[in-house]
Parts: structure tokens; C-alpha cells; sequence
């Protein structure tokens, strides 16, 4: 299985900036290490720029993790986050 | 001779060489050119900026590229207009209409910072250019890579509306309709930037890109007789312009080149896509992103990738954020053609509607110096107009029919 490393924004808002979703993703996603690059919390909001790398699937499937549980989460270069 | 320095991390302040690159590897924040400020005194005067050419090229000291341009040879130098019709309707003493409608060869804002990016690429070495667009930074991509000789990639929505394909196709490029919306076809430029090497202007050309920016506020501070307006009020969309404005104010008065009257800096955007405004109106550095609902496509980004530097500038000029609803926002296009004669985009409606505003709040007091700042031309999207006209039946080809007609008239024609 190829590893992959991901650059993302993680939006936290709506109660998810309450909650430890990025501790909650690493035990259910051991091998999916995550390296926090800047962060930036309110008391309605949050957001974090974060590495993730490990095994593609699993990656992915931790992002997904995070999204399920009410994270938005960008990637750093291209998606909404570059202006058209 | 380049006064280039480095490319440097908003964040970490970690540098880099000029290369094509987006952000900072540490900290993942926006990378910035740098400039030998020391090295341009007594250089980079008043009168070098005057006797260069009229376009943004007469700044080219102040823009990251080493060697002559390679496209927007006609492109900038659009009109500052002393807008006093405009003025004595909105009570106000001074009143200027910077106007990127004009702008050439796209009719957009995009053609300064489209210029400076193909000309760095030409630099690069790249042979190909791209973007994720569906207007007008579609349109002035595909022009400039003509000028410049370059193979340009234009990506798009597959369900994109042919009227908005048109004005990019005709200047040649390869249209690429991929199956997704707008975050999928940006997603995929960047990756496509990665695999095949080529440049995508607002991707790996992104610094150098938005140095482009900075022109239109070169070109108010010195069209204005070297000063800068005490108020301007900008659209924001991605977040490129307001910051690069700002920047350019700065960098004039760094140089000497304009006094320092503490400029204010205001944001405008579309009620229906504010996250800036809104953010700034609760007082928050952080924006929560939104899904986009207005007429105003142009600006409509719901996630800004500068909006924190916005949030930035905005509160260290002492400025503020205003938005507006559709309505308004036509019925400034609607006003700004009737007094000055300038077709805008709803973009250019969105930042007038919105000066209205602060300037009844207060927020812009009426005796200070007030530049509005159009980015775009109505005829492109005449679309949005729809339904803003009254039916107009015709009449018999006679004198008399028409005598009816003026004598019939209960209002004035000229608006004023």
C-alpha cells in the first residue's frame, strides 16, 4: 500500500470546537500520523493546519473520520481554499 | 535590475528562493515576495514611475519579475474618475471611481494579476498555463497566454453555460470540462500543477500572481496626484486584492513616494456570501466559511483563501466590512451607470452598495476623500440584469407617435 501525506485545514464549528475529534481520530487511526502546523481557536470556531501521512486508505479513512463527526476539512492547496 | 529579495512565510517568516511555490512547508501559511526597499530610495522616484509606460508595467520595479514583460503590454492605467454626479447623491464631498471595467485586454481587474503571472512563467521556463475558473480569470488567462505564445489549459464545470465558455474560447485555449463543481476542478488543478509541471497562475504561481494587485493601488495613489484616498472600500472574494491594495499603499509610503494619511481600508461582499463581514461585524479574526447564494458569482467564495489577512488589514487600517443584498446590489450597478456612465459587474454593484452603506452608517464620514474600486465589466454578465427593465412598446414610425409618447412622459429622462 502506498503512504501519502495530506496538507488540510480543519475547520472546527457547531460544537466540534468543544470536542476532541483529532484525539478521537488518532485511536480509532493509530498509524495515521498527524502533525498540528498552526492553529487558531475561538469560542465559536477553530481551525487548524494539519499534516496527515500514513498508508493511503487509512488516511483517507481518517479524514472521512473527521468529516463524520462534524470537522470541515480542506486541502491546504487547491479546493475552496484557492480563489477562482 | 530586479529588486526582488526572497519569497517569505506570512507566518513562520521562513524564506524561500523565487520558485513556484504556494505556501510555507512548516506552517502551511501563504508565501510573499520580499523587496530591497533600501536599494529602491532614491531609485524608484516619482518621476522613473512617470516616465514609464502607461500600463502596470510602470511599477515593474515593484513587481516580482527579473526581466522585461512578457503580456499585459496595454494592460492597467485604467481611469481614476472624480465621480461628483455620484458624489452629490450619496452627500459627499469626494468621491472617486477607480475603474477596472476598462481594463484591457480581458475587462476585469484579473488582466493585473494574469500579467504579472504569465510574465513570471514565461521567466520559469513553463511553456503552459492554467487555471480553475468560470470567469474572469478564465477569460484574461486565455488572453495573455496568447499574447505571450504560451499553451494555456482552460478548466471548467462540465456544466458550465457556453455564454461564459465563449469568452475564454476565443482566444484559443485547451477547454477542459471536468464532471464536479468548482472545489473539484481546483482540487485537481493543483494536482495537475504538481504532475505535469505547468502553471497554474493562481496555484504555484500564486505569489507572484496577487503582486499584481498591488497596481491598482499604485495607480489610484498616483492618479490621485501622489496621495492616497483617506477611505477605499474593495471587493472581497478570495482575499487577493484588499491586502495587495493595502500593500501597495504601504510600499508608496515607504518609498516617500506619498504621505502617510493612515488609509482605511473597508471590504465589500454580497450578503449572500459574507464571511468577512460578518466576521468583522463580531468582531472575530477567524470567518466561518459559507455556501454561496448570490448573483454576485464573481466574489462568491465562500471560503477565502487570504480572508484572514483581510480580517488583518481591515482592523490595522481602522477600517470595517459591509455586505449587500442582491437588491441592492443591482440597484447600485443601476446607480453608478445612470450618474457616471460605468457598467459594472454585480461585484463592482456589491462594493458600491456597500460604500453606500458605511457612508450612511457613518462608518465613512462624508468630508474625507472616498475611493470605491470597480473590478469588472457589467456587459459580461448582463444575465443578472434580467427583469430590471420595464417593457419598452414600440411605436408607429411618426412624428406624431412620438410627440405622444415625450408629452405622455410624467418623469424627466435625465437622471441627475
Amino acid at each position: 500500500m502506498a503512504t501519502t501525506t495530506r496538507k488540510c485545514w480543519l475547520t472546527f464549528e457547531g460544537g466540534a470546537q468543544n470536542q476532541p475529534r483529532l484525539w478521537e481520530m488518532s485511536r480509532k487511526f493509530p498509524t495515521v500520523m498527524f502533525d498540528i502546523r498552526q492553529a487558531s481557536v475561538q469560542e465559536d470556531i477553530g481551525i487548524m493546519a494539519v499534516l496527515f501521512e500514513g498508508e493511503e486508505d487509512e488516511v483517507q479513512a481518517a479524514l472521512d473520520n473527521l468529516v463524520s463527526n462534524g470537522v470541515k476539512v480542506d486541502p491546504v492547496e487547491g479546493g475552496s481554499l484557492v480563489a477562482p | 535590475m530586479s529588486y526582488v529579495k526572497c519569497l517569505k512565510a506570512k507566518e513562520s517568516g521562513t524564506e524561500y528562493p523565487i520558485e513556484p511555490r504556494t505556501i510555507c512547508d512548516n506552517d502551511f501559511s501563504p508565501v510573499e515576495v520580499q523587496y530591497d526597499y533600501d536599494a529602491m530610495r532614491g531609485k524608484v522616484t516619482r518621476e522613473s514611475i512617470e516616465a514609464g509606460p502607461r500600463s502596470l508595467w510602470r511599477y515593474k520595479d515593484l513587481l516580482p519579475i527579473e526581466g522585461e514583460p512578457r503580456a499585459g503590454f496595454n494592460s492597467g492605467w485604467t481611469p481614476l474618475i472624480k465621480a461628483d454626479r455620484l458624489a452629490k447623491k450619496l452627500g459627499v464631498d469626494e468621491l472617486y471611481i477607480k475603474d477596472d471595467s476598462a481594463n484591457y485586454p480581458s475587462y476585469s481587474y484579473k488582466d493585473r494579476v494574469v500579467s504579472v503571472a504569465i510574465t513570471k512563467a514565461a521567466e520559469f521556463g513553463f511553456d503552459t498555463v492554467g487555471c480553475a475558473s468560470t470567469g474572469n480569470l478564465a477569460h484574461s488567462v486565455a488572453a495573455h497566454a496568447a499574447t505571450a505564445g504560451l499553451k494555456s489549459y482552460v478548466m471548467v464545470p462540465h456544466d458550465l453555460e457556453e455564454g461564459k465558455i465563449v469568452g475564454s474560447r476565443v482566444f484559443g485555449p485547451t477547454l477542459v470540462k471536468i464532471k464536479g463543481n468548482y472545489d473539484d476542478v481546483n482540487r485537481l488543478c493543483a494536482q495537475i500543477a504538481d504532475r505535469y509541471g505547468w502553471a497554474i497562475v493562481n496555484v504555484n504561481l500564486r505569489p507572484y500572481y496577487t503582486e499584481g494587485a498591488k497596481t491598482h493601488g499604485f495607480e489610484i495613489a498616483e492618479q490621485l496626484g501622489w496621495r492616497l484616498p483617506a477611505h477605499t472600500v474593495l471587493p472581497v472574494a478570495g482575499g487577493t486584492i484588499l491586502p495587495k491594495v493595502w500593500k501597495a499603499y504601504q510600499e508608496f509610503i515607504k518609498l516617500g513616494l506619498v504621505p502617510d494619511n493612515k488609509p482605511a481600508m473597508y471590504g465589500a461582499q454580497a450578503a449572500g456570501c459574507n464571511p468577512i463581514a460578518k466576521a468583522v461585524a463580531e468582531g472575530s479574526e477567524l470567518f466561518h466559511p459559507q455556501k454561496p447564494d448570490t448573483i454576485a458569482k464573481s466574489i462568491a467564495i465562500g471560503n477565502p483563501a487570504d480572508g484572514y489577512y483581510v480580517i488583518q488589514h481591515l482592523k490595522e487600517s481602522g477600517g470595517f466590512a459591509e455586505s449587500a443584498t442582491d437588491p441592492e446590489i443591482l440597484a447600485a450597478v443601476r446607480l453608478l451607470a445612470e450618474t457616471e456612465g460605468i457598467f459594472t459587474e454585480p461585484a463592482g454593484g456589491t462594493t458600491l452598495a456597500c460604500a453606500i452603506k458605511l457612508i450612511e452608517s457613518g462608518r465613512i464620514p462624508r468630508d474625507e476623500p472616498i475611493c470605491v474600486c470597480i473590478t469588472g465589466n457589467g456587459l459580461k454578465t448582463i444575465e443578472c440584469m434580467a427583469g430590471q427593465f420595464e417593457e419598452v412598446e414600440p411605436i408607429e414610425a411618426k412624428i406624431a407617435a412620438f410627440d405622444t409618447l415625450v408629452a405622455g412622459q410624467s418623469q424627466p429622462v435625465v437622471v441627475g
